[in-house]
């Protein structure tokens, strides 16, 4: 089993992104945070690299074991590197900067949809919303419009409609917590098409930015995560031609249960941006305690501190094990669900356990605004929420080991 | 033993609650924003005395008699409830004006006492590390290095100093003060002191050598508590905005409240919050009776209660989801205000360490 990546390949994509996100990404985090600002110019050079928003699309179709190329839908049994590659790549990305990170891959979110369950058609559509600049001059982006007001955790409770009227669907409902929702050029908007259907009803759509009756709605301000936009959308009365409906001619069907399948495929990759966090404040805190002192004494000669630094070292290697393993189950086709919830679980534990005793052991150092720990300690407790909460993933891991689904 | 309260703590208790759930909850979002809490909130505060409560009467405050840390665990607590940054503001004074007045020179007392009796503020730095130069000098001493940074030194004009072997009232003028705005305590007036050679003359320096570690204990003590029972507080109104959020709103057909993995959330929560305020009040009042483990007891209170509000809030946020991560609801505020608790004075498990181990 390749848990520790020795293959070129994953020491190289570790090598290119760490540099990135050293060079790149470490010196404008502060800023983006400060200002709440999206990184457009980061955004753009990464598609240097091959982040570029089309190549999501692609890549999110090799992450499920299909071919880019290939529109035929069978499975390639061969075993993949991409989710792992995924998991190293969002390390190092968020070592850097977790907004930043999720700026840069935020399109990813509505592109693995459409990958999976898109026609030629839609992902034609997609990709041609993300070509050239937007007026602004910047590289295009896209969003994925699930979250209500009224369903966080609970995803099959949408009440957003998608009515039928001839040949087009007409949606109206608010859509909250939404990455890139205000600046988006295109949306994967998911919406509840028959009321008696429940759950199975919910089926997602593509809509361009300019579909009248999708509103980009406010901007959050938030606590973590800033360089990355989250928004509101509304939909008043906007008419979806029906071709747009993902899954209509497809293996998949286009339902919540492939949401969740999609959920599932990409937990590794955001566990592994929580391990980013935690190594990041680790590595400042370790390069602290060797050069510092206290009472005259260096800070390395005292087993408290020191012992602070085993114990957040043993949690982070745990962290990326859990997370590598479930990657390496995506990677061969296993089912991974549970190592998945708990990879991702463990991880967001781990950040925000490390970014807490780091500030705690820093002291009023880390108090001064734009200190790095205290932005990690911010950014680490999205990922106890978004992509299921902490709560969601232990009823995964418990109702995986028992059958029963825990209330 | 008594944990009734008496009709002066009970006073102070219901008029500072009326003044936290009707005035600071209030404004606390609004001054987290601007970075700066409403003039109001001075005005009314100072109406009643809070600012100057420390100072003797005769020195233009309002403090006769001994000053009764029970009592101010007691506001700390409802304040704390209220807003961090707003109770940071409120408490500041309260060291420098005991020190001063236990240990302080006639020049000492005119200084400070004049200025808060102006309206002025004071604050309270430790050099937890021992990083800053103390040298003696011109009868005095002069130090180097960067305090803070400090709630309130943005606006003080006195610091009273705990520094190893000193305890000293050092003028801000002496040094180069920046006003910062943390992401915690935003309204609390942040800033940092550069010092080089900052000169305090003999008249300003409380304590020296052992007089100075016997002092610096008992203020520490004294702050200690006060943290503790406001951290208690903060923690108490994640749980209070939690238990709201909780029983509103429904998830897979169910109040969110209903779920064990939440009950038991809040319940860890809440009992910790329970604990670390009555620790914080066990503390002082230990203080108030001068009792010889009084400070130990603040230092233990201040560790249960730093775990407690950051406990407290990062479940706060926890429970509210999504709407805990925005600043539309108040939870976020209170994970950014808890830091300051753990920061501030330094990590007293550490310093509990080194005390055990006559460091």
């Amino acid at each position: 089993m390749d848990l520790f990546h020795d293959a070129p390949m994953f020491a190289g994509v570790r090598q290119m992104l760490g540099a990135f996100a050293l060079r790149q990404i470490r010196p404008v985090a502060a800023k983006h945070d400060a200002e709440e600002s999206m990184p457009w110019e980061l955004m753009k050079m990464a598609q240097s690299f091959g982040m570029t928003q089309s190549a999501m699309v692609d890549g999110a179709k090799a992450v499920i074991g299909k071919d880019p190329d290939d529109a035929s839908g069978d499975d390639v049994k061969k075993p993949k590197t991409i989710a792992r590659i995924s998991c190293v790549g969002a390390e190092e990305l968020a070592w850097g900067c977790a907004g930043v990170c999720l700026a840069l891959g935020g399109s990813g979110l509505a592109a693995s949809p459409v990958a999976r369950m898109g026609n030629d058609a839609q992902r034609k559509v997609f990709k041609d919303a993300l070509k050239g600049a937007d007026e602004h001059g910047h590289i295009k982006i896209a969003a994925m419009a699930l979250s209500e007001p009224s369903t966080g955790s609970d995803i099959s409770g949408l009440s957003t409609s998608a009515r039928k009227d001839g040949d087009h669907w007409v949606i109206n409902g608010h859509k909250q917590w939404i990455t890139n929702g205000a600046s988006a050029a295109v949306y994967v908007v998911w919406a509840q098409t028959d009321p008696n259907a429940g759950r199975g009803g919910v089926r997602g759509f593509v809509v361009t930015r300019d579909t009248p009756g999708l509103i980009p709605g406010r901007k959050e301000t938030k606590l973590g995560i800033r360089a990355s936009e989250t928004a509101q959308v509304h939909f008043e009365d906007c008419r979806v031609h029906e071709d747009m409906m993902l899954g209509i001619d497809q293996k998949a069907q286009g339902g919540l249960s492939d949401t969740k399948k999609m959920l599932d495929s990409t937990r590794p990759a955001v566990g592994a941006q929580a391990v980013g966090i935690a190594r990041a404040a680790f590595e400042y805190l370790l390069e602290r305690v060797q050069g510092g002192t206290t009472h005259g004494t260096p800070l390395n000669s005292h087993q408290h501190v020191m012992f602070e630094l085993a114990e957040m070292e043993m949690e982070i290697q745990a962290s990326r094990l859990l997370v590598h393993r479930a990657a390496w189950m995506a990677d061969h086709g296993l089912e991974n669900v549970r190592f998945a919830s708990m990879g991702k679980a463990h991880a967001a534990r781990t950040a925000q356990q490390v970014t807490t005793r780091a500030m705690a052991l820093l002291g009023e150092e880390a108090l001064v605004p734009g200190h790095p720990v205290e932005k990690w300690y911010r950014d680490a407790k999205i990922y106890d929420i978004f992509e299921g909460t902490g709560q969601i993933q232990r009823r995964i891991i418990a109702k995986s080991l028992t059958g029963v689904n825990p209330t | 033993m008594e944990f009734g309260l008496d009709d002066e703590q009970q006073m102070v208790v219901q008029t500072v609650r009326r003044f936290v759930d009707k005035d600071v909850r209030a404004w606390a979002a609004d001054a987290d924003r601007a970075g700066a809490a409403p003039d109001r909130f001075a005005a009314i505060a100072g109406d009643l005395g809070f600012f100057v409560d420390a100072v003797p009467e005769a020195a233009g405050g309002m403090l006769d008699g001994a000053y009764r840390h029970t009592t101010r665990a007691l506001r700390g607590f409802e304040l704390g409830r209220g807003c961090a940054a707003m109770a940071a503001l409120i408490e500041t004074n309260v060291e420098p004006a005991l020190a001063v007045t236990k240990w302080g020179s006639d020049a000492a007392k005119a200084a400070l006492f004049g200025a808060l009796a102006q309206g002025g503020f004071a604050t309270t730095g430790r050099d937890a590390r021992h990083a800053l130069e103390i040298a003696d000098g011109g009868g005095g001493v002069h130090v180097t290095g960067v305090i803070g940074p400090l709630p309130a030194l943005g606006v003080a004009s006195h610091v009273l100093l705990l520094a190893p072997s000193l305890v000293a009232l050092l003028p801000v003028d002496a040094g180069t003060r920046a006003a910062i705005t943390p992401t915690g305590w935003r309204a609390a007036k942040w800033g940092t002191l550069t010092c080089e050679r900052a000169a305090i003359p003999a008249d300003l320096v409380l304590a020296r050598g052992d007089a100075a570690a016997s002092a610096q204990a008992e203020i520490l003590a004294w702050y200690r508590a006060s943290l503790a029972a406001r951290a208690s507080g903060v923690a108490t109104s994640a749980m209070e905005h939690a238990a709201k959020y909780a029983a509103e709103r429904v998830q897979f057909g169910q109040a969110i409240g209903t779920f064990e993995a939440l009950i038991r959330l809040r319940d860890d929560s809440e009992t910790a919050a329970l604990t670390a305020r009555l620790m914080a009040l066990h503390a002082a009042w230990l203080i108030d009776r001068g009792d010889a483990t009084a400070a130990d007891a603040a230092s233990r209170a201040r560790v249960v209660a730093n775990d407690a509000v950051s406990r407290a809030t990062i479940d706060g946020v926890q429970i509210l989801g999504g709407y805990g991560f925005v600043n539309d609801f108040p939870v976020e505020k209170l994970m950014r205000d808890a830091r300051a608790f753990e920061a501030l004075l330094g990590d007293e498990r550490f310093d509990r360490i080194l005390a055990r181990k006559g460091a």
